[in-house]
């Protein structure tokens, strides 16, 4: 009996009976299909963007809501310690300053948050828009923008961010955001075209040409939504990858500046104390690894059922 | 052929062109007059100083000239020299270039040498609770990042067990390649992690496809013994990917070597241009970017000649 779990379809119980397309049921189906350990995956992801956005209300409503202050050292008032364990005032206990760090991971998480959605709605929408465009209509317009694409993508992408990042000295989340967001346009132009380059030479395309629909036409209502599972699949697994370079990069303190808390900072503070205790790196790390972990998962699975539906056209 | 590869040639030097004028316009971008990072504040209000100075580095000419002067030099070896430091650039890069080369090879040595048997076994007895488990810990070591795996490394290693240093480089050259390796082996696992899962996964995935061809089953039916068909049949077809994988891997290692390098206090080239940054040194940062972005595009070319000499399906596209 074949194990092999990339088939979507299940077998037909009876010879001759349609096998149960799953997709057909819409998202809901999709979820069932899923096995069980990018079933967590998802739900560590919806709980990580929901504090995400909690903390920030909290932070624009001045820590109105039931979440520490990720500011506050309680050392300094004689309440609490630095690098406590944990407790019913500090769930996951306190950093090097005595700050509360499960209130700094929910913190942090929006800086993660907010690189993550940039970078995949600026890839998307512009990288894939390129993309699709130079794909498709060809001609010179490809030569120069692929070219210069491939200027970009010579320099390995920390050194290019980390040229990037020196020059200015105002670190501010929006900066960040947006240079990770126009960093990453290239891959997704790159994918973008691939997937046109192999949808323009078929059937529905020529069809439509053939009876005489705009080019700008076929581009937005045939092209571009079927690439966006390409697009989609990989957009998840390059937010894992550019959660973990802003993680380096505010490790190396060129990111959001201290004392606001990043993943990244937060284990860059948290090594000053290492002989006595790895708590304080070993929160931010395990809320790094499992981000991404949860993001490389799901972006795997649907990348599989991306390939299968494509193939099998 | 040569056709193909003449083209190839001169997109690399047009790409290095554009790569290095892309490094100036960004380094150029940097806020700060060099000069005044230079002079002791004393000096600054003495107008004629600044003067000469900008004269003597000349600093005033148009863009285009310096770009050009730099770009003339670099090609003759000379990089300048750091406003900050005084010291050539081109010296400091040949001193720290075998460090972060070592790591960058040793890394992709743990990579591939690892990968294979954990790629092989996985495809072999495919399904089976040492692929699952495997599976997983693959998955988990594609998404740690270096440097929290690398602080792990260290806590573990250096301060629970103390079995190696956390820091420093013993040179080959100095101290043999013992203690080389002592202070080597640390920073090269943390940064091997990421690579050696994604070439686990690549070599697990071609032979899955090789283990079911026909000549696979001939072997067997032969009475080849099942390690023998794994290592000597089924691996050939994936060498050639393999090759590329780790070909493309170490070149983008040698940027990517930077906050290791940082975290071990390692003195390579990552670490020089991480200083370089917090000093604004501005010739530094221009020198070192150049420099890996070059052997980045150099290597990446490199194997993909070899890519292209060595399957002869892709000649004909």
């Amino acid at each position: 009996m074949e194990r092999d779990s990339f088939l979507r379809f299940k077998r037909p119980l009876v010879a001759g009976t349609k096998p149960r397309e799953a997709k057909s049921g819409g998202l809901l189906a999709a979820f069932h299909d899923m096995p069980i350990v990018v079933k967590i995956a998802l739900f560590w992801l919806l709980f990580i963007v929901t504090a995400a956005i909690y903390a920030r209300i909290d932070r624009i409503f001045g820590q109105a809501l039931p979440l520490q202050d990720p500011f506050h050292q309680p050392f300094l008032f004689g309440e609490a310690s630095p690098v406590e364990g944990p407790s019913s005032a500090h769930i996951l206990g306190t950093d090097v300053l005595s700050r509360d760090t499960f209130s700094r991971l929910l913190h942090g998480a929006w800086v993660s948050l907010a690189v993550a959605v940039t970078v995949v709605v600026f890839g998307i929408v512009f990288g894939g828009f390129i993309g699709a465009f130079v794909g498709y209509v060809r001609g010179r317009s490809e030569a120069v923008v692929m070219s210069s694409l491939d200027v970009v993508l010579a320099f390995p992408p920390l050194i290019l961010l980390l040229a990037l990042v020196s020059i200015y000295k105002v670190r501010s989340l929006t900066l960040i955001a947006l240079v990770f967001g126009v960093l990453s346009i290239p891959t997704y132009v790159r994918i973008a075209r691939a997937s046109t380059l192999a949808l323009a030479s078929r059937e529905f395309v020529q069809a439509a040409e053939a009876i005489g629909t705009k080019r700008r036409s076929i581009l937005f209502r045939e092209i571009i939504p079927n690439i966006m599972p390409a697009l989609f699949a990989y957009a998840l697994i390059s937010a894992g990858f550019v959660i973990v370079i802003e993680g380096t990069l505010s490790y190396l303190g060129l990111s959001v500046q201290i004392p606001e808390p990043t993943w990244g900072n937060m284990i860059n503070e948290g090594r000053r104390d290492i002989r006595q205790t790895i708590m304080p790196i070993f929160w931010p790390g395990l809320f790094l690894t499992l981000t991404v972990v949860s993001l490389n998962m799901l972006g795997d699975w649907v990348q599989q059922r991306v390939a299968v539906r494509s193939s099998a056209l | 052929m040569g056709k193909i590869l003449t083209v190839r040639l001169a997109r690399l030097v047009a790409t290095l062109f554009a790569v290095s004028l892309l490094t100036f316009l960004l380094v150029e971008q940097l806020p700060g007059d060099p000069v005044t990072a230079l002079l002791p504040p004393e000096a600054l209000h003495d107008l004629a100083t600044i003067e000469r100075i900008r004269a003597e580095l000349q600093l005033d000419d148009p863009a285009i000239v310096r770009y050009g002067r730099w770009v003339g030099d670099a090609l003759q070896g000379d990089l300048g020299k750091s406003y900050i430091t005084d010291q050539r650039v081109a010296d400091a890069i040949r001193d720290r270039i075998p460090v972060t080369m070592e790591l960058a090879l040793l890394a992709t040595v743990i990579a591939a040498v690892l990968a294979v048997p954990i790629g092989a076994f996985s495809a072999y007895r495919e399904g089976g609770r040492f692929d699952r488990i495997l599976s997983g810990f693959t998955t988990a070591a594609l998404s740690i990042p270096a440097f929290v795996a690398a602080i792990f490394f260290i806590w573990l290693f250096t301060l629970k067990f103390n079995w190696l240093p956390s820091t420093g480089w013993n040179r080959i050259t100095d101290k043999g390649v013992i203690a080389n390796l002592k202070t080597a082996i640390l920073p090269a696992s943390a940064l091997a992690l990421a690579p050696l899962a994604i070439n686990a996964r690549l070599i697990r995935a071609d032979m899955i496809g090789t283990l079911k061809e026909d000549y696979v089953l001939s072997a067997r039916a032969k009475g080849l013994r099942d390690r023998y068909i794994l290592m000597r049949h089924a691996l050939r077809p994936s060498a050639l990917t393999a090759i590329t994988v780790f070909g493309l891997q170490l070149g983008s290692l040698i940027g990517g070597t930077v906050v290791i390098e940082t975290i071990f206090a390692l003195p390579g080239l990552g670490t020089r241009l991480i200083s370089g940054i917090y000093q604004r040194d501005v010739m530094m940062i221009q020198g070192i970017v150049l420099f890996i972005a070059t052997v980045y595009v150099v290597v990446n070319t490199i194997v993909d000649l070899l890519y292209l000499a060595l399957d002869p399906r892709i000649r004909r596209q």
